[in-house]
């Protein structure tokens, strides 16, 4: 439990120490909705429809590109060696990962949301949708999280990430679209969404534990 | 070390040890017994298998077949336990540069559930120089320093085996002597290190291992069967 | 074990003329025996491969499925091959049979593509496993890193299937649009239909069946020459 602490501190402490990749996956994901925003006319009219979709695809692009350099780092330096040398199971070294990005990634969301709420008037922080978002979240992270962590030891980096982490992503990205939408009142929740939503994070979670000690087996 | 000297006599063994990599056998049919308080050096050529048999002992690399015992734990399975008497010294430092050397030591302190990390902490960074400069990040450290840094974090468990892998890359002489004064010459460690510096070796190590193309082609350090029991 | 490497051993005698003989068949079936479909016309003969086609693929897929269990566990490089080939073929049938869907529904539903939910599915399905088969591409044969980082996505992927089409089923029945065609709900087939498509079943299994073994041996040969190559480099007979 100290041990798994101890990863978890040191990638927080790493990821505010290496600002530039979280600050560049931050920016990015503040212009992608300016994008949308002139892309879809969002500013004229009601953009609730088009929110939820505009929203998660740029958590999820965010996500995907920032997961990727943080683990290169670590596999470049030898420190993902030494961790996997040190006697503490595989499953705390990617918990502390996974944990750390995730956190990460929750406060440049919540970023956007803010900054979406005061463009659009339209109140956003709510409790259900930072409950969508914080659950969305952890089911992309800990999928994103073990396809970087196992990938930067390969030449699979880079363009090939979003490659293979979005189409496994479609039904998160269905599930937290629907529910968003439904949070904003632009439709009903016609299927149970939510729980999609919560049964992809537990299984995302529960097959990355499960697979990463298998997969940095050498 | 206070542990009787007949339980673990051999410190490290394996038999037959080898390992497949792009098929080829990088490690081949590698069999030792070396004995508690040696200190081995691993001698050959680049690609000889130096670096790929600290793997397999390390518990970074599993065997493709053969096996193992190191402190009488086999390698199969990486008991935490194993991991914990095995100091590791490679070629790269394995440090992060974004944090301190302090911080880098006291993070794999509590990975290895040092006890008394803090005091730990400041005795090897005053051993290798390096107190002052504690917080200072690891980036703007220089070569000689990292390597400084990482033999400091490769003793910090106390561990009873120092496996090391051309440990002497990016040190000043300085460096050198203590490398050989805590490390490899330290009296009570089992050392296994690879070196190309065969004028180096003379100084600190007890007996030899050559390797080529994998396999062994001489060894002057492990001890046989018989010996080991009345050792 | 010895008896399946006793069936393996047989498949350059068994496989091309049985795959051969029963495409064959199906072809002509399909276009001479079966009737013609009295709403659909000649295009409803599509089926006689479309169908046959994405069952291949399923195969195909559960076979990617289990080698790369085998790859992870047992870390074999034959079963990486195996896996490779089985995903290859699997594309390829996938590939086949959203193609013959499209030149299928464009005379029926008056469009190449619709959202539909079994369509939106398969092409996930299809993009997942030319996901995979770019994520082993990048790497080396015999490395076995990228092996287990593919098998490892192989898995997911798996098993992300039954949450891709429980939610794209919802996606289209359950949110509200427009309705561009009524399912796929037809009465029964006649017995030449369902005969002709049995063949076609069978054809096309066993051709899948031979383009993996193919593909595999393929694999197996590039694995081979790769630590040959290795070998040299070290000045070594292997």
């Amino acid at each position: 439990m100290n041990a798994g602490l101890a990863v978890i501190m040191k990638d927080l402490r790493l990821a505010w120490r290496d600002r530039a990749g979280w600050t560049t996956a931050g920016a990015f994901a503040m212009i992608a909705v300016l994008v949308y925003s002139f892309a879809f006319d969002l500013a004229v009219g009601d953009p609730r429809p088009l929110l939820p979709g505009v929203l998660w695809t740029t958590f999820l692009f965010a996500g995907v590109f920032a997961s990727g350099p943080t683990v290169q780092r670590e596999t470049d330096e030898g420190t993902f060696d030494a961790l996997l040398l040190a006697p503490v199971p595989p499953t705390v070294i990617y918990l502390g990962k996974a944990i750390a990005n995730l956190i990460a990634l929750l406060v440049i969301e919540f970023a956007v949301l803010a900054v979406a709420t005061i463009l659009f008037g339209i109140a956003l922080l709510t409790t259900t949708i930072v409950g969508i978002v914080i659950v969305g979240t952890a089911g992309f992270v800990s999928l994103t999280t073990l396809l970087s962590t196992l990938g930067a030891s390969t030449r699979a980096r880079g363009m090939l990430l979003p490659v293979l982490a979005l189409p496994l992503l479609i039904p998160l990205l269905l599930a937290a679209v629907r529910a968003t939408g439904a949070a904003l009142d632009v439709e009903p929740e016609a299927a149970p969404w939510s729980l999609l939503l919560g049964v992809f994070a537990l299984w995302s979670a529960l097959i990355a534990t499960i697979l990463f000690p298998l997969a940095v087996e050498r | 070390m206070t542990r009787p000297a007949a339980t673990h006599a051999i410190a490290i063994e394996t038999r037959a040890l080898t390992k497949r990599y792009g098929g080829i056998d990088v490690v081949r049919d590698v069999s030792l017994r070396l004995p508690v308080g040696s200190r081995t050096a691993l001698l050959g050529a680049n690609g000889a298998g130096k670096t790929t048999l600290l793997a397999l002992l390390s518990t970074l690399v599993s065997p493709t077949s053969g096996d193992a015992t190191v402190e009488g734990y086999p390698l199969a399975g990486k008991p935490a336990a194993l991991r914990r008497v095995i100091g590791i010294l490679g070629h790269q430092p394995m440090l992060y540069e974004d944090m301190s050397a302090a911080e880098n030591l006291r993070l794999f302190g509590r990975l290895y559930g040092v006890l008394d990390a803090s005091t730990r902490v400041e005795e090897l960074l005053r051993l290798v120089g390096l107190w002052t400069r504690r917080d200072e990040r690891v980036s703007v450290l220089s070569r000689g320093t990292h390597q400084r840094i990482a033999l400091a974090r490769a003793l910090l468990h106390r561990p009873h085996i120092l496996l090391a892998d051309e440990p002497e890359t990016g040190l000043d002489p300085e460096g050198l002597v203590l490398l050989d004064e805590v490390a490899l010459a330290s009296p009570g460690l089992t050392v296994v290190a690879a070196s190309h510096r065969v004028d180096r070796v003379e100084a600190w190590a007890t007996g030899l291992v050559r390797l080529q193309r994998g396999r062994v082609v001489e060894d002057t350090a492990s001890v046989p069967h018989a010996e080991a029991v009345g050792a | 074990m010895s008896l399946l490497r006793w069936v393996y051993g047989t498949r350059w005698v068994v496989l091309p003329p049985l795959a051969g003989v029963g495409v064959m068949v199906m072809i002509i079936g399909a276009l001479v025996v079966a009737p013609r479909e009295a709403i659909e016309g000649d295009v409803q003969r599509i089926l006689y491969v479309h169908f046959p086609s994405i069952l291949a693929a399923y195969l195909s897929f559960a076979i990617v499925f289990v080698a790369s269990l085998v790859v992870l566990f047992k870390r074999d490089l034959r079963w990486d091959a195996a896996a490779r080939a089985a995903a290859s073929v699997g594309v390829l049938f996938t590939g086949i049979t959203l193609g013959t869907g499209m030149f299928w529904g464009k005379p029926i539903w008056g469009v190449y593509w619709t959202w539909d939910a079994r369509l939106t599915s398969t092409l996930v399905l299809f993009l997942i496993y030319v996901a995979y088969l770019l994520a082993r591409a990048v790497a080396d044969e015999l490395d076995e890193q990228a092996a287990r980082f593919a098998a490892v996505f192989a898995i997911i992927g798996a098993l992300d299937i039954p949450l891709v089409v429980m939610s794209v089923e919802w996606w289209r029945t359950l949110h509200p649009q427009p309705i561009v065609f009524r399912g796929l709900e037809r009465p029964a087939l006649p017995n030449e239909m369902l005969f002709v498509l049995l063949v076609g079943f069978g054809g096309i299994t066993l051709l899948a069946l031979w383009l993996m073994t193919l593909r595999g041996e393929a694999e197996r040969l590039a694995q081979r020459s790769a630590a040959l190559r290795a070998g040299l480099d070290r000045n070594e007979v292997v």
